[in-house]
């Protein structure tokens, strides 16, 4: 019994232990965004009092990051709203139809999606320079589109193809064309599925870094993730405030954490499980 | 569920198949094509385009876009006896092959002291999960503090506990400095692997577990005879998909080292970037070289675990 305890101990500790291990890094980043440079150098760990919360409008308006959240919320909004429409089209014809090559495209889809990033940048720089969306918005969206749509069609692909076959032969009974069983009968049912894929494209789309960095140039187009890399490279002693951007960065990720927690981690680890 | 590849000619014959839908009759091309053309216009144009253009770069010069001079294998021969490349794979190997046994461990072995009845157990799992959620600007900005030589946690609590003289410059010491990176890693992504093996345990059929109990077999027995050989196609799975996920990494090491000091975090990820876009010569045509290859490692690789990890096991990535 004794050692029975024990071992209950032990595992208590290497909970308590684990879990400041991995909130202690985010909570620390919280205390400082409240926090000025001159109260973090006298005391790193200290607790916020008073908070600053002032420091956020100054941050928001005077270091540009109202700038970065509009275009991180621009070109992630329009991006996975376009590839939630295209995927599940795409997605539904080769779950539904049967024609020749269905396989072949749907193979090559999803093969897509171990391909190292560089393989593309080089060319896609260039090709974006050529058509003049180099250092646009318009452009970064549509390399954000082209990067998150294998997965999402493979996704959305293994759910669609379970929905009974039973639904659409009723839904043709009742007269429905190719594109009312799509809005009227697909999307509807395969809600859950598209909802945990816009979340993960969401997340993985508002940290993306590389595409940014490279076909981005203009400091006001810049995203969230390049412009605090930009602004820490240009204060880098002001900890204080790259703290606040920090937290203003991922503030709608831990809005929508908090309220749908299962649903984001079901989203985040779609793509392993199935 | 993705067919099964690697195969042979079985696996061909069902790539050609057309499609396992019910729905045959009456659809039209244009249907078809109105579903999936648009689709299949982004793929072509911005990934398949892409690649083969990258890879049609790596045979020419190009420091003036507009003029590229053809030089045939030369920027490959090049690279041959690039030892920045070398270290930089090298660099990524090690990353690829350790990260992700220290990320499906430490997941696995979460994961068993949630399944363990403990209280808490949903505030932990969220608790857990968070530095998933946190882009990779944000955690490399955070640690860069945490390994600060002066005030980081690190140095403080290795100072606290009398343990001073193992403070270190983490990120300023070649020999550490790969070492730190993949601690980071592991940090963000282990909470990942511990959702996705709790749910694979929760899954396992209780009776095994029970019948295990009954024979008094202790934890270390059944982890090693019954749940890990269970779950191995969970395992496997999450293994690949953090090698191939690694081979990729770029975010951590550039804002963090730019593969410094003296190459000992290079990758080859900000070696192509860093070639490409932040050298003095302005040429795209060698770091298409290096992508390209990269490209033929990456496909070989995968396709060699597929065959190794899971003969016998479907093949999903």
């Amino acid at each position: 019994m004794l050692s029975r305890a024990f071992s209950r101990g032990g595992l208590m500790a290497i909970l308590v232990a684990y879990t400041a291990f991995a909130g202690f890094p985010f909570l620390w980043v919280g205390t400082m965004s409240l926090r000025t440079t001159t109260e973090i150098a006298y005391n790193h760990y200290g607790w916020p009092s008073p908070a600053h919360w002032a420091k956020f409008r100054t941050a928001w308006i005077d270091s540009a990051f109202n700038t970065y959240f509009a275009n991180s919320a621009a070109v992630v909004i329009g991006s996975v709203a376009v590839i939630t429409l295209v995927g599940s089209a795409a997605a539904h014809c080769l779950a539904r139809y049967r024609f020749p090559g269905n396989r072949l495209i749907y193979f090559i889809l999803f093969s897509s999606i171990i391909l190292p990033p560089q393989i593309v940048l080089i060319a896609v720089y260039q090709t974006l320079v050529e058509y003049n969306l180099y250092d646009t918005l318009w452009g970064l969206g549509l390399v954000y589109v082209s990067l998150q749509l294998p997965l999402t069609i493979y996704l959305l692909e293994g759910f669609f193809a379970r929905i009974p076959q039973d639904l659409f032969d009723a839904a043709k009974v009742d007269g429905y064309g190719d594109f009312e069983i799509f809005f009227r009968l697909v999307l509807p049912v395969g809600m859950p599925a598209i909802a945990t894929t816009v979340i993960l494209n969401f997340i993985l789309l508002w940290n993306e870094f590389l595409f940014a960095v490279v076909l981005i140039a203009d400091d006001d187009l810049r995203t969230l993730p390049v412009g605090i890399q930009r602004f820490m490279g240009d204060h880098f002693q002001d900890i204080g405030m790259i703290a606040t951007g920090v937290m203003i960065s991922v503030l709608p990720v831990v809005v929508v954490y908090a309220f749908f927690s299962e649903k984001l981690i079901q989203g985040m680890t779609a793509g392993a499980v199935k | 569920m993705p067919q099964q590849v690697g195969n042979g000619s079985a696996a061909w014959r069902r790539l050609l198949r057309p499609g396992t839908g019910g729905d045959t009759s009456g659809a039209s091309w244009l249907v078809l094509l109105l579903f999936l053309g648009p689709a299949l216009l982004v793929f072509g144009a911005m990934t398949a385009y892409p690649m083969v253009r990258t890879i049609c770069d790596s045979f020419f010069t190009i420091d003036d876009p507009d003029k590229p001079i053809w030089v045939g294998l030369a920027n490959y021969v090049t690279l041959a006896g690039d030892g920045t490349f070398r270290r930089a794979v090298v660099n990524t190997l090690i990353w690829s092959v350790a990260a992700p046994v220290l990320d499906v461990g430490v997941g696995l072995l979460l994961a068993l002291c949630l399944y363990a009845k403990v209280p808490f157990t949903r505030f932990l799992r969220v608790a857990w999960f968070t530095p998933v959620l946190l882009s990779y600007v944000v955690v490399a900005i955070v640690w860069l503090w945490l390994y600060n030589y002066d005030w980081g946690i690190v140095n403080v609590l290795f100072r606290a506990i009398g343990l001073g003289g193992l403070a270190s410059a983490w990120l300023g010491n070649p020999h550490l400095a790969l070492g730190s990176l993949i601690f980071i890693d592991v940090w963000k992504w282990a909470g990942f692997n511990m959702v996705v093996c709790l749910a694979a345990i929760h899954s396992l059929p209780s009776e095994v577990l029970e019948a295990a109990e009954l024979d008094n077999c202790g934890w270390g027995g059944k982890l090693r005879f019954v749940i890990v050989p269970m779950l191995r196609p969970t395992l496997l799975n999450l293994y690949i998909l953090a090698f191939v996920a690694k081979m990729k990494v770029f975010d951590l090491v550039w804002i963090m080292t730019q593969g410094g000091p003296l190459w000992s975090t290079e990758t080859v990820s900000t070696y192509v970037y860093k070639r490409a876009f932040a050298w003095n010569t302005f040429d795209l045509g060698y770091p298409a070289a290096i992508a390209s290859v990269w490209f033929g490692v990456v496909i070989v690789t995968v396709l060699l675990l597929n065959r190794l990890l899971r003969s016998r096991e479907r093949v999903e990535f």
